[in-house]
């Protein structure tokens, strides 16, 4: 029964840490959001011989009980508002918190929902009555019942069942201070004596000092799992960086794998526009020049889809912040300020 | 009174906590209002409440959300209560009041904090009893499973870093109503005098356990009627628990009250027999009849006569202070005399008879007076 582990730690990355941050110090009110990631069994240091069989059992024993674990938050979720998952009550409305993890934690294992988040301005770094109720309600859960059961994502999960029970309070001094000050304090929250542990925060950051962090944290990326080096997992580094054109290797895999690597390798060769990696040789050779300028074009209409781009996104970040300023009007309203 | 333009408190935020203010029994205090939003208008949507409890106030921080008035607030208990948790208690006690409380909330409805806030409070008590339930000590089992029949104890562990750890009581004592029994009575709130009964704890069974301290304790308000600090505590005798001792002290307790009540009226009376000697008096406490100021002349030389009624009337006489309305001191204030309590008094007289002896007195003793403030004046 892996389901509620003591957890040892909490291991955070700086870039999500000061992300998640820098998501609350922006909103002018206060957020709740989820937390998603991963929880590791690292290997401990003091590894013992066990050239004493009699009393190995007992030092075993005694490590099973304390606690090893790791939650490693790789990314979260801000809804930019309070309440976005439950109810006054602390009681959780599963069809809302599938809508905020929709696009996290459903086929990566690495991704999974490991706990919540509530930052509030000027406010002790306790939980609150309602934070209770939500992080039980929360940890009662497994992920059968939170519709994230994929099947082959639990069997690869080291730990299936950990409930998110990762709890992480964020807030500001009460007083006004002349140095910004935030103040943040990690819990997991342990469903059999239904308390709060406070647990402390590994924040990974870059730099020599932590290259030793790094060698144990797994980052993550948005960005989709390309199918290029799907066809042999027992071949060099090198062989894997070739594209997979002929699929001849592929047979084994199954209809449904295949088709999903067709239809990655669709997406790759629209960005690409004709100039597959094949064309690549034509660099060198008698049709280099004519090759360069053609190459020079392609970028040149990237640029202009670039540009594109970012005014479709300056106009719909006018659109938005437009809707922001009717919703606060709206607000105001309903609280009988205007 | 928290008003809705200073500090800025939303309109609905500040009606919830006016109407907790002013409607509840309990003198419940804003210790602190603040706002946790980011941009102006600085809205206040959170504050510290002072609530009374066990004879003490408990800290609760309420966090609205301005942004999101319509949701209900939370709160945040105080450090040492990490571990009262209101939802598992109701649950426990099968209780649904609180779950009604914020499952109907309705922001535009004022009552709405006030009853949360007290539905929070009966937890909270209940959550005390618990702890003290399980702490190993068997007087204080006992005593918690005695007093069950009995409404209104509250109970809580004190718990300072310095100190000992005890457990105390507040007992709300005597079933009768202050309020009702003082004719035209102006308190605000419902007087209730209480027994406070801090026990130490005590990890092992002693066979002689240490008396607890005890001590009445009843509003500043309630010693008008009669000062509380003066009654004298029956004996707590050895091996004793509270279920005995209360009834002792409540008998006790009820023949003062019934005697300060009844020196209400003989201090009435008094001060009504002062009118045919003096005139109808310039001001008069009409409640308590603790307080009269009478005017006075002497020839041409005016006075006023202060008269202050102890509870302890008519076996203690009442104090006089002369106050003269023609000698100014150097500040501009009218010239006092010192109080004077030193003239012919039997509590046995009738009271025309008191009146009329402190007016034989107060005849002579203005000519002292006379020179005395011609001295003072300048």
């Amino acid at each position: 029964m892996d389901n509620d582990l003591p957890l040892e730690k909490i291991a955070i990355s700086g870039p999500t840490l000061a992300s998640l941050i820098q998501r609350f110090s922006s909103s002018n009110g206060d957020v709740d959001g989820l937390l998603f990631g991963h929880v590791t069994q690292p290997t401990p240091a003091n590894l013992l011989d066990d050239d004493f069989p009699s009393s190995s059992s007992i030092s075993s024993s005694i490590r099973s009980d304390s606690p090893t674990l790791v939650a490693n938050i790789t990314s979260f979720f801000c809804s930019g508002t309070l309440s976005s998952f439950y109810d006054s009550l602390g009681q959780l409305n599963i069809s809302a918190l599938n809508r905020c993890s929709l696009g996290n934690g459903k086929d990566d294992q690495q991704q999974r929902l490991i706990g919540w988040f509530v930052g509030r301005r000027r406010t002790p770094l306790r939980p609150s009555m309602r934070e209770f109720s939500v992080s039980s309600s929360l940890s009662s859960k497994t992920l059968e019942t939170l519709n994230f059961s994929q099947n082959e994502s639990i069997s690869i999960s080291p730990f299936p069942n950990f409930p998110p029970c990762v709890f992480l309070l964020l807030s500001s001094p009460l007083s006004d201070q002349l140095i910004h000050t935030h103040d943040y304090r990690a819990f997991q929250f342990r469903r059999s004596s239904e308390v709060f542990e406070p647990k402390s925060i590994d924040v990974i950051n870059i730099g020599p000092a932590f290259r030793g962090h790094y060698g144990a944290f797994s980052p993550n990326s948005q960005f989709p799992w390309l199918s290029c080096a799907m066809k042999d997992f027992s071949s060099s580094p090198s062989r894997e960086m070739e594209i997979v054109s002929e699929d001849d290797k592929g047979k084994e895999e199954s209809l449904l794998s295949l088709k999903k690597i067709a239809k990655e390798q669709r997406g790759l060769d629209s960005c690409a526009e004709g100039f597959e990696v094949g064309r690549l040789s034509k660099l060198v050779g008698s049709e280099a020049v004519n090759y360069t300028l053609e190459v020079e074009d392609l970028y040149g209409k990237m640029l202009a889809k670039l540009e594109g781009l970012a005014r479709l996104v300056e106009k719909s970040s006018a659109l938005v912040l437009e809707q922001e300023r009717c919703n606060i009007k709206l607000r105001n309203k309903v609280s009988g300020l205007e | 009174m928290v008003t809705a333009s200073e500090p800025m408190v939303p309109p609905l935020i500040a009606a919830q906590l006016n109407y907790l203010l002013t409607h509840s029994p309990l003198s419940i205090k804003v210790e602190q209002i603040w706002s946790g939003s980011k941009n102006p208008p600085f809205l206040s949507d959170r504050f510290t409440l002072l609530i009374p409890f066990c004879l003490d106030y408990i800290k609760w921080d309420v966090i609205y959300n301005a942004q999101n008035p319509l949701v209900a607030p939370d709160i945040v208990f105080s450090a040492a209560d990490e571990s009262f948790h209101p939802f598992s208690i109701s649950a426990e006690g099968h209780s649904h009041s609180l779950k009604n409380v914020l499952c109907d909330w309705n922001c535009k409805d004022p009552s709405k904090l006030l009853l949360l806030i007290h539905e929070l409070r009966v937890l909270y008590n209940v959550y005390q009893r618990k702890k003290i339930g399980q702490l190993d000590d068997e007087r204080l089992k006992f005593e918690i499973s005695t007093i069950h029949s009995r409404e209104g104890i509250e109970v809580c562990m004190n718990s300072a870093p310095d100190k000992a750890n005890e457990v105390k009581f507040s007992v709300p004592l005597l079933d009768i109503d202050l309020n009702k029994m003082v004719h035209g009575c102006t308190w605000k709130h419902r007087q209730q005098i209480f027994l406070q009964v801090i026990f130490p704890i005590s990890r092992k069974y002693s066979l002689a356990p240490t008396a607890p301290r005890i001590k009445l304790v009843g509003s500043s308000e309630l010693k008008a009627l009669f000062p509380i600090e003066d009654v004298k505590l029956p004996p707590w005798l050895d091996g004793m628990c509270m279920a005995e001792y209360l009834p002792i002290i409540e008998d006790t307790l009820n023949t003062q009250i019934v005697e300060a009540v009844a020196a209400i009226g003989a201090r009435r009376r008094f001060i009504e027999a002062l009118a045919p000697l003096f005139g109808r008096p310039l001001e008069a406490d009409p409640v308590f009849c603790r307080k009269a100021t009478v005017f006075a002349c002497s020839g041409v030389f005016t006075f006023l006569v202060h008269l202050s009624l102890s509870t302890q009337f008519p076996k203690q006489q009442p104090v006089l202070v002369l106050q003269s309305s023609q000698h100014f001191n150097s500040q501009g204030t009218p010239v006092m005399s010192p109080p004077l309590t030193d003239y012919p008094w039997s509590p046995r007289w009738e009271e025309p008879k008191m009146a009329e002896r402190i007016y034989d007195f107060l005849a002579e003793e203005c000519l002292n007076f006379k020179k005395f403030g011609s001295l003072a004046h300048v």
